[in-house]
């Protein structure tokens, strides 16, 4: 009796054990049937997602609702949304080096970190030290895991060759040459109606393009003691750079362009040359004959600093704190950021943030095809390497600091004010919000 | 039977008033913590640069764009009024601008009116004449924003005009005429004080629409370039949901809404001395 009390015993044990770890494997149909809201900006990565999430909800049952924004309207929306501790939507993306510590602050961001601990959320090929170590920490705040990284980005300097040979101009090499090289191809009538540079106008928008001029140059956005540097000499010299080759190069209208319009002039072949992101590759490169006529690099370093600190970052996407479907919305955060989705968004033009991924064989067969494929990927190797994420001023309030270092080159290339002076002034504003 | 009525009101319109004037009384910037600050944001309203500068703006907007559709407004709506022939057609293509949403009309003034990319520039070109800055110059930037507002609402007040020509009595014309007063005289002392009423409704309309001019400016400029389009409700919007100060933002919204309010009653009382 006792022995076969034991062996009952012994079975259900067995049968017990077998049970919880049946619980606690992970299935990719745990959460068949929800549903879950994506809120995305208008991005390479977000049109993809738009086409293929069928596949994801072939793959766990969980059926996904798109919408996507353009930035404003989609941080607008999120911001509303989550003022409401709103339940409709469950993930959105997030620049977290520009809002990572106000949304915390906020409570906006579900903590992902016990998610990707449970073997019964996580997949166990989701190699999540597969991530650079820097992506991996910008999506880490106050010790908590809160997004993943979906991209690898920064603004490159694309030039059109045709343009350059028509006009027998060098390609610059230092960022000193690149007024010297506008000079001459506003010179040159075989140019014909193209614009000579482009770059973005608009007040919110210029810090991601500018720093790299500043830093280039010399400059930093901070002192040696915290405080806001744009007043210092080479900080003037990188914006006031920046701002005369929009005024003196650039397009009419150019306080009213973003990306947008920059993209459209350089595809359509009739810009010479920008500062623009690296996300914007693909889009160039549709345009028929981009492929073979545009050229692509970090921006030049500075001659006389020597220095080439370029900006680099990446989105990632979170959990809202309030969605009622944490789980199903990590499975997607998963699938979306999985080595095998990377690959293939490759060729949207998303640069992958997986080490595996920008390493493979996959990675490097595409880039190979054509030049400059080859050309791109190695910026953002470099970019990868020497860039920084710091397009403002030391302070808490990212948003506004950086609106407010666009609103000084505005008035340099607006002509309402000298370079030193829009600086100065600049750190004097900035000085309030720090 | 009233209780609806009032539930309504309560729900709708005093609750988000309310609500927004407590806002307004805090320091609140999301991820920070909230502080009741009284008048305070108010009082920084006085020293903002950019508040006296947004105020400047909504009423030159203000002003100007409502003078012009008045005055085009009162023009179509007579020259409407005399059509013999395809009135229908005529009519329906007037009524199309304002059906547009401002998004469209938004998107619309980028395709024409860029000055690199526009079709207007181009034209203006081909035609060898000079070209225009339009909505890039900071310096009638704003005129640029007011011509576009007033295209789609010049027909709108047209229209409102046409019915209240349509309802005038015959009979006052007629006396008008045995005692001699025809053209311009009859439209100086008979028609216009006569209309009087029409135009003050028409102008109450645009009002409220005009101080709270939004969408278009947002698609085009964005309140740039500089600051040359950046209008109270503008900043607020950027104050709110951009820079995340929802106690500031609030303390803006209060006092356009009570300038929203001034214009209206201002006008009501108007309407009262012109009604016949």
């Amino acid at each position: 009796m006792r022995k076969s009390i034991a062996i009952w015993a012994a079975a259900s044990a067995m049968v017990f054990a077998g049970g919880v770890a049946h619980a606690q494997a992970f299935n990719w149909k745990k959460n068949d049937g929800q549903t879950i809201n994506l809120l995305l900006n208008n991005h390479p990565w977000s049109q993809a997602m738009r086409d293929m999430s069928g596949e994801f909800t072939a793959k766990t049952g969980i059926k996904v609702r798109v919408e996507i924004f353009n930035e404003e309207q989609f941080r607008a929306r999120l911001t509303t949304m989550m003022q409401a501790k709103s339940t409709d939507f469950d993930v959105f993306m997030s620049l977290k080096f520009r809002e990572g510590a106000t949304y915390d602050k906020a409570g906006w961001y579900a903590n992902l970190t016990p998610l990707l601990n449970s073997p019964a959320s996580t997949s166990p090929d989701f190699n999540f030290n597969d991530f650079g170590e820097g992506l991996r920490k910008a999506e880490t705040v106050n010790g908590k895991l809160v997004g993943l990284p979906i991209n690898l980005e920064g603004p490159l300097f694309y030039w059109n060759k045709e343009i350059f040979k028509k006009c027998n101009v060098a390609e610059p090499m230092y960022l000193e040459e690149l007024p010297e090289a506008a000079a001459k191809l506003k010179a040159c009538p075989a140019k014909g109606d193209a614009t000579v540079w482009a770059a973005r106008g608009i007040r919110g928008a210029i810090s991601y393009a500018v720093s790299g001029f500043i830093y280039n140059s010399g400059g930093d956005f901070a002192t040696p003691d915290g405080k806001p540097g744009l007043c210092q000499p080479n900080s003037v010299k990188g914006a006031e750079m920046y701002a005369n080759l929009l005024k003196d190069y650039g397009p009419p209208g150019a306080a009213n362009h973003t990306f947008t319009q920059v993209i459209e002039m350089l595809g359509q072949g009739r810009l010479a040359m920008t500062h623009e992101s690296s996300n914007e590759f693909a889009n160039i490169v549709k345009f028929p004959g981009r492929a073979a006529d545009i050229g692509v690099k970090v921006l030049p370093k500075g001659k006389a600093s020597g220095i080439s600190k370029p900006i680099v970052f990446g989105w990632g996407i979170s959990v809202s704190n309030y969605s009622t479907k944490k789980d199903a919305a990590w499975y997607f955060l998963q699938w979306a950021t999985s080595a095998e989705m990377e690959a293939r968004l490759v060729k949207n033009g998303v640069a992958p943030p997986r080490s595996s991924v920008f390493n493979g064989p996959e990675f490097k067969a595409w880039t190979a095809e054509l030049p400059i494929r080859q050309a791109w990927a190695n910026s953002l190797i470099e970019i990868s390497k020497t860039g920084t994420a710091i397009s403002y001023p030391p302070t808490d309030r990212v948003i506004e600091a950086r609106e407010t270092v666009g609103g000084g080159v505005q008035k340099i290339f607006l002509g309402q004010a000298g370079a030193k002076d829009a600086m100065c002034q600049v750190d004097a504003d900035l000085a309030k919000l720090q | 039977m009233m209780l609806p009525a009032v539930g309504f009101v309560a729900v709708m319109v005093i609750f988000p008033f309310g609500y927004a004037l407590w806002l307004s009384l805090l320091d609140y910037k999301i991820g920070q913590t909230l502080t009741f600050v009284g008048i305070g944001n108010y009082k920084a309203l006085l020293a903002d640069e950019q508040f006296w500068n947004g105020l400047r703006l909504t009423f030159i907007l203000y002003a100007g764009a409502l003078v012009l559709q008045l005055v085009l407004g009162v023009a179509l709506g007579l020259l409407l009024h005399r059509l013999e022939t395809l009135k229908g057609l005529i009519r329906t293509v007037m009524v199309s601008p304002f059906m547009l949403p401002p998004v469209v009309v938004g998107m619309m003034s980028i395709v024409v009116l860029d000055p690199s990319m526009g079709v207007a520039n181009y034209l203006l070109k081909s035609a060898g004449l000079p070209t225009s800055l339009f909505l890039a110059s900071t310096d009638f930037v704003i005129f640029t924003v007011i011509m576009i507002d007033t295209w789609q609402w010049a027909p709108f007040v047209a229209l409102i005009i046409l019915g209240g020509l349509q309802s005038l009595p015959t009979r006052v014309y007629e006396a008008a005429a045995i005692d001699g007063a025809v053209g311009w005289r009859q439209f100086v002392y008979i028609t216009l004080p006569l209309l009087g009423p029409t135009i003050l409704t028409a102008a109450v309309l645009r009002s409220v629409d005009l101080l709270r001019f939004f969408d278009v400016i947002y698609i085009t400029t964005q309140g740039g370039p500089g600051y040359a389009t950046s209008t109270l409700n503008i900043y607020a919007y950027r104050k709110g949901f951009e820079f995340s100060d929802i106690g500031y933002a609030s303390a803006l919204m209060i006092t356009l809404s009570t300038i929203v309010f001034g214009a209206v009653l201002v006008f009501a009382q108007l309407r009262r001395k012109v009604a016949w």
